[in-house]
């Protein structure tokens, strides 16, 4: 199985519940196909380097899946035919992909991060609220190595989630 | 034969340019991946005109051109950098 990785630029006017059945049609697609979605990535509301149907804003989703060609003839198709979709961009990311091991990856990244939430949390309660949420709080013994480590063990190896471009504009 | 670097004789008197050798930043720092995603990089090799910058004037190595090329060509085309244009 290959995989691929999907953007869709959605029309910027639509609201959450308008989007929703676009996402749905397209991770059914990959259900269908026998594929499996590994992440749905939004990256939010966009400026666009150029406008695209007059306008100057996109909202980006980013789908990371398994499948074949099929599943991306179909989306593709899809893309073309919802006027939702203002742009989209499938590019091939591994040639010859492993999904079990994807899914356990996807597994672990899963409970690492439900993990790093708990610790989180616990630190959370350590620490007053009125902390300001700066790197280096004042000398707490214990909270800040956790915190640190919780965020380590957060980061996915492979695929990193575009935040800091998100923010950049 | 004669060292390299013998003055020439006559002619217009060529003074010799020192250039910092330029390092491709991508072999400089193995850490820094080609992601056509990641615009805020890509943006350092292209003009304010939204041109890819060539490799002579960037220092960027054969092996790494190649892949940010196609990289910025990716990210034109999902409106991530401009065709033309700067990036405002």
């Amino acid at each position: 199985m290959r995989r691929y990785e999907t953007i869709v630029i959605l029309d910027p006017d639509i609201s959450e519940d308008g989007r929703a059945p676009v996402f749905d049609r397209i991770s059914g697609t990959i259900s269908q196909g026998n594929g499996f979605l590994v992440l749905r990535d939004d990256w939010g509301n966009r400026k666009l380097a150029y406008e695209i149907k007059k306008k100057p804003r996109g909202f980006y989703t980013r789908f990371d899946f398994c499948g074949t060609g099929t599943i991306v003839d179909e989306i593709e198709r899809f893309c073309r035919i919802d006027d939702r979709v203002m742009k989209y961009l499938t590019v091939l990311i591994d040639e010859a992909a492993d999904v079990d091991k994807i899914k356990e990856e996807a597994e672990r990244v899963e409970s690492e991060k439900k993990a790093a939430e708990l610790a989180k949390a616990q630190t959370a309660e350590e620490t007053p609220p009125s902390d300001v949420p700066a790197d280096v709080p004042e000398v707490k013994p214990e909270a800040p190595t956790q915190a640190a480590e919780a965020l380590t063990t957060e980061a996915p190896d492979t695929e990193s989630p575009d935040t800091e471009t998100g923010k950049e504009e | 034969m004669a060292p390299a670097y013998k003055p020439r004789s006559g002619g217009a008197r060529k003074k010799r340019i020192y250039h910092r050798r330029k390092v491709c930043r991508f072999c400089a720092d193995s850490s820094l991946q080609i992601d056509y995603k990641d615009s805020k990089n890509l943006k350092y090799f292209i003009t304010e005109r939204g041109k890819i910058i060539p490799r002579r004037i960037s220092g960027t190595c054969a092996k790494h051109q190649r892949p940010l090329t196609l990289a910025i060509k990716r990210a034109r085309a999902i409106a991530l950098l401009p065709f033309v244009g700067s990036l405002d």
